[in-house]
């Protein structure tokens, strides 16, 4: 099926780029999309740019790789001296 | 490999099991091979790491009172995550009251943008790094959590929205909307002479 390129292009695909990126766009919009952006500089930079973006964010999650602190289960242990019962009785009540 | 994933599921649930009867130990073990990624999490959204613990003792501290209602249709980590995301943001809008603030996503137009001068690469890159906490941080809690969940911590659209407590469309809005923000701070030139 031939698809017709609109004047509109740029405005439709500006706020689709992220869909467009991750995947959620159906075939018909994602041709349109990639035809649009052969010839937009702007849109193809915007493409190149968010899934630089996603690599980033990926490799943020590997340099922040961190071990939990001593203690968290401390708070936890102290509120283990009354009857499991009345806690949750206490947690419905927040 | 199913037997595995059997043996892991029997094993949660006989700790669900002794934990809802006051067993602090056996809590301790359903909970703790969670806790770095729940606090890697926690530390990301709040880029505080003594904010970050006391979020991470109130949010076990919630899941232990809470453990009595936990059934057992969600995966522990997704009800942890569940927790922890809401204890920070509230721990966001402590701050934000503290600060006496406006709403928090307008601090993103603030944000300086990266570095490009840096005399080694590796500078550029920590000052990109550094910059792209500072976009996450400009964000509204609720986008910054979808950024969070899905691009840093790699959960699924799904996943992620189920912590987060929408449906799967309004996730997705919230962050194309965070990608968005953090793209326009960031700026493409910065971003495309990181990957380059």
């Amino acid at each position: 099926m031939r698809l017709i390129r609109r004047g509109d292009d740029h405005a439709w695909a500006q706020p689709r780029l992220s869909h467009y990126v991750e995947g959620e766009l159906g075939w018909r919009a994602r041709r349109r999309l990639e035809l649009h952006a052969e010839e937009c500089p702007d849109c193809s930079r915007g493409i190149r740019a968010l899934r630089a973006l996603l690599r980033l964010l990926h490799q943020s999650a590997i340099e922040s790789e961190t071990r939990a602190p001593a203690g968290i289960f401390d708070r936890v242990r102290r509120d283990t001296s009354g009857d499991p019962r009345d806690r949750d009785r206490e947690e419905e009540a927040t | 490999m199913l037997r595995t994933s059997f043996a892991i599921e029997r094993r949660e649930s006989d700790l669900v099991v002794a934990a809802r009867g006051g067993d602090v130990g056996a809590f301790e073990d359903l909970i703790g091979p969670h806790a770095d990624r729940l606090y890697s999490v926690v530390l990301v959204l709040l880029r505080d790491s003594g904010e970050a613990e006391d979020v991470l003792q109130e949010t076990l501290l919630r899941a232990w009172r809470g453990i009595g209602r936990f059934r057992g249709r969600a995966m522990i980590f997704t009800w942890l995550y569940r927790i922890a995301v809401n204890e920070s943001n509230r721990a966001l809008e402590r701050r934000s009251r503290r600060a006496s603030a406006g709403p928090v996503d307008d601090a993103v137009a603030g944000v300086a943008a990266p570095a490009h001068h840096g005399p080694a690469r590796r500078a550029e890159q920590h000052a990109l790094q550094q910059a792209l906490g500072d976009a996450i941080a400009g964000l509204a809690p609720q986008y910054r959590a979808a950024l969070v969940l899905r691009d840093v911590e790699g959960l699924s659209t799904r996943e992620a929205a189920q912590i987060t407590g929408v449906g799967e469309a309004a996730f997705k809005s919230r962050l194309h909307h965070a990608r968005q923000k953090v793209r326009a701070v960031l700026g493409d030139a910065a971003l495309l002479s990181a990957a380059s």
